[in-house]
């Protein structure tokens, strides 16, 4: 019943008319980030981080998280009406989605991603309601050399498990690493790699990493590369389900919802996953395959889409109770919290409760603000997707200086940004992942922290991390995550050898 | 194969060999760096050398490996990037040129008048790229385009430093330009 009485003053925090309107702010431009092309959560919040050194922290952070689950929403119309997903969770959606409006229903493909991503957006946060402080009262008990292995598995997940190459996941690890490295040491206060220039003594912010990587290397590959994209919009058709769509696409949403859960609570950064995964459910599940591909079947958009928001919606589990973001955004989110001086992990929930409680009753107003956003209005936000393109990137750089020199204002800053633009189009171009760089960048620091105090505590032996149950138990897990995906593929590939 | 397709191919591992230097150089300068921070270990064991030096190591460490890749037939499991083959260079420049006046002059003129300039130059770049040409230079679209610059940067200024209070540089102390 405590996690009840929590909650009801958490909505009462959250339904202050202020708050509110937060949240409803926050809602909409999440909404118009995630239709517009070229433009994602992450970098949305990066760039009004700013704001935090004014706007008080709850009201910011129910702001910053209807930025992060609108986008969400908004991304979905986008991959069904242009078939270029607005952000990477939405690239399933995109597959079916685009073939249901190429076949005049793309109405019924909307109001499925929207219900459904209300349906999952709401049974996930109340399991982060009652799993967020029992995840928390056990955190308490974990000392640096635990967390020291948690951040050194969130590592290995996000940089040698997703995407393609480990060599390339953990080259932007590591490049990730070293920039967090740049600026003083916390703990001795010795300068690291400052080369003698004051403005890189406090570090790098993340805000301009972030934006860098995300918003104007966007602008500048597409001027460099997408010049001629010609795209085409597909016409919108009235919202409605008929009945057999409604039939189609609940299970489907359990089902994503079910998937894409368990995948945000882990380590295992982004929404790929669960969202290829729940599409490959429901085609497997489907009776009647011929739509896939074809004309497009509702629940290959309903459960991808239920699956997206529910990972989103799951991060916040990982990212309040142990301080580990699982995804961009979520990083971008820790950057939040330490920009107050706020630093989440198990004693979040009893130091910011009423800050927590809000954000968490936050959540279940914003899905319900959301519902309305995007099935009524869905019309006013496909106009966002007349903007010419030329404008829509140039617009993107104003917001990027809002955002980078807002920060701290140095107009060095700036010209740091336009490396790291320029940097993150050469990761785009030979396919290196960038959210490894943000994760390294924003877990770097924290970790050497968390590695020289476990270090302290073992009197300087290395062998603290195996004498305590639970940090050998991650050494474990963080050995088989990485030996597991290759012993299996091995195994596949010799007894496939040995058939032919 | 085309021979067009495979001159392709040979800039682009070109390209990656060029980038494992650059990732190699990047970690040997990192190790050499972590020389120079003392090492005041106390009693951890390990000082803040450490870790700079383990990450200039790994660094360098796998930039060997994308050398190597790049060496015996290009990296592994790479997707074909998206878009154009080659790069339109000019419109690059028009924008690199907006971000980069943008970072010199925002403090003197101010952002409004800074960030006008940049978009309109980051706009003159992305639509010669759409034509991909560079096109005589059309001074009434110039000056259209400053003023729709103009027409962002203002309200987004005012609602930052007003609504918000935060701090961005004018021309004047007016607090309106």
């Amino acid at each position: 019943m405590e996690v009840w009485n929590q909650l009801m003053l958490g909505f009462a925090t959250a339904a202050t008319p202020i708050n509110l309107l937060w949240c409803l702010i926050g809602c909409a431009v999440g909404t118009a980030v995630g239709v517009l092309p070229g433009i994602g959560p992450a970098v949305a919040v990066a760039m009004l981080l700013p704001i935090t050194t004014k706007v008080d922290a709850t009201a910011s952070m129910i702001f910053f998280a209807g930025i992060y689950y609108g986008a969400m929403y908004g991304g979905s119309t986008t991959s069904i009406l242009l078939n270029t997903p607005g952000e990477t969770g939405s690239m399933v959606t995109a597959m079916e989605g685009n073939k249901m409006a190429k076949s005049g229903r793309a109405g019924a493909a909307l109001a499925t991603a929207a219900i459904g991503s209300f349906v999952a957006g709401t049974i996930a946060t109340v399991l982060v309601t009652l799993f967020a402080p029992m995840l928390a009262n056990f955190a308490v008990r974990l000392g640096p050399p635990e967390y020291f292995m948690l951040m050194l598995l969130a590592f290995t997940t996000v940089s040698a498990v997703l995407g393609k190459s480990t060599l390339r996941g953990m080259v932007a690890l590591f490049i990730g690493l070293a920039i967090g490295l740049i600026g003083m040491d916390q703990i001795s206060g010795q300068a690291r790699y400052t080369g003698g220039v004051s403005e890189l003594l406090d570090g790098i912010e993340i805000v301009l990493v972030a934006v860098g990587l995300f918003a104007v290397a966007e602008a500048l590959y597409a001027v460099l590369y997408e010049g001629k994209t010609a795209e085409s919009q597909n016409k919108l058709s009235s919202v409605h389900m008929s009945k057999s769509d409604w039939k189609k696409s609940i299970p489907a949403w359990l089902r994503g919802t079910a998937i894409g859960f368990p995948f945000g609570t882990i380590p295992a950064g982004g929404t790929e996953i669960p969202t290829f995964l729940s599409y490959a459910t429901e085609k497997k599940l489907a009776k009647d395959k011929s739509d896939f591909g074809t004309k497009g079947a509702i629940q290959g958009v309903a459960g991808p889409e239920a699956a997206n928001n529910a990972a989103v919606t799951a991060t916040l589990i990982p990212l309040l109770t142990l301080g580990i973001p699982t995804s961009n955004t979520a990083a971008i989110l820790l950057g939040a919290f330490q920009s107050y001086g706020i630093q989440p992990g198990p004693q979040l929930f009893q130091t910011s409760g009423a800050l927590v409680w809000a954000l968490i009753a936050s959540l279940y107003i914003g899905n319900v603000m959301l519902l309305v956003l995007n099935l009524p209005l869905v019309g006013m936000w496909v106009k966002l997707l007349k903007i010419p393109k030329p404008y829509l990137y140039a617009g993107i750089l104003i917001f990027a200086t809002v955002g980078v020199y807002g920060m701290r204002q140095s107009a060095f800053d700036l010209v740091l940004l336009y490396v790291i633009g320029v940097l993150g189009v050469v990761m785009r171009r030979f396919d290196f992942p960038t959210a490894p760089v943000v994760v390294g960048m924003i877990l770097g620091p924290l970790a050497e922290a968390q590695l020289r105090n476990a270090l302290s505590i073992g009197e300087g032996k290395w062998t603290v991390f195996l004498e305590r149950p639970m940090s050998l138990t991650l050494i474990v897990v963080v050995l088989a995550v990485l030996v597991l995906p290759r012993a299996a593929k091995y195994w596949s590939s010799r007894s496939n050898r040995r058939i032919a | 194969m085309s021979s067009d397709t495979a001159l392709n191919q040979k800039s682009t591992s070109k390209g990656q060999l060029l980038l494992g230097v650059g990732i190699l150089v990047l970690g040997v300068a990192m190790v050499v760096g972590a020389t120079m921070i003392p090492s005041d270990a106390g009693y951890a064991g390990v000082g803040p050398d450490f870790l700079p030096a383990l990450v200039g190591a790994v660094l360098s460490l796998c930039g060997i490996f994308v050398i190597w890749e790049a060496l015996s037939g290009g990296f592994r499991n790479m997707d074909a990037p998206n878009g154009a083959d080659t790069g339109f260079w000019s419109g690059f420049a028009w924008m690199s040129a907006g971000l980069l006046a943008n970072a010199a002059l925002i403090t003197t003129i101010g952002f409004i008048l800074s960030c006008t300039l940049c978009f309109a130059l980051a706009v003159r770049g992305l639509r010669t790229a759409e034509l991909e040409k560079i096109g005589s230079f059309n001074g009434k679209q110039f000056i259209k385009d400053l003023l729709i610059g103009f027409a962002i940067a203002a309200p987004v200024y005012w609602m930052f430093t007003k609504l918000l209070a935060i701090n961005l540089p004018g021309l004047t102390a007016t607090g309106w330009i």
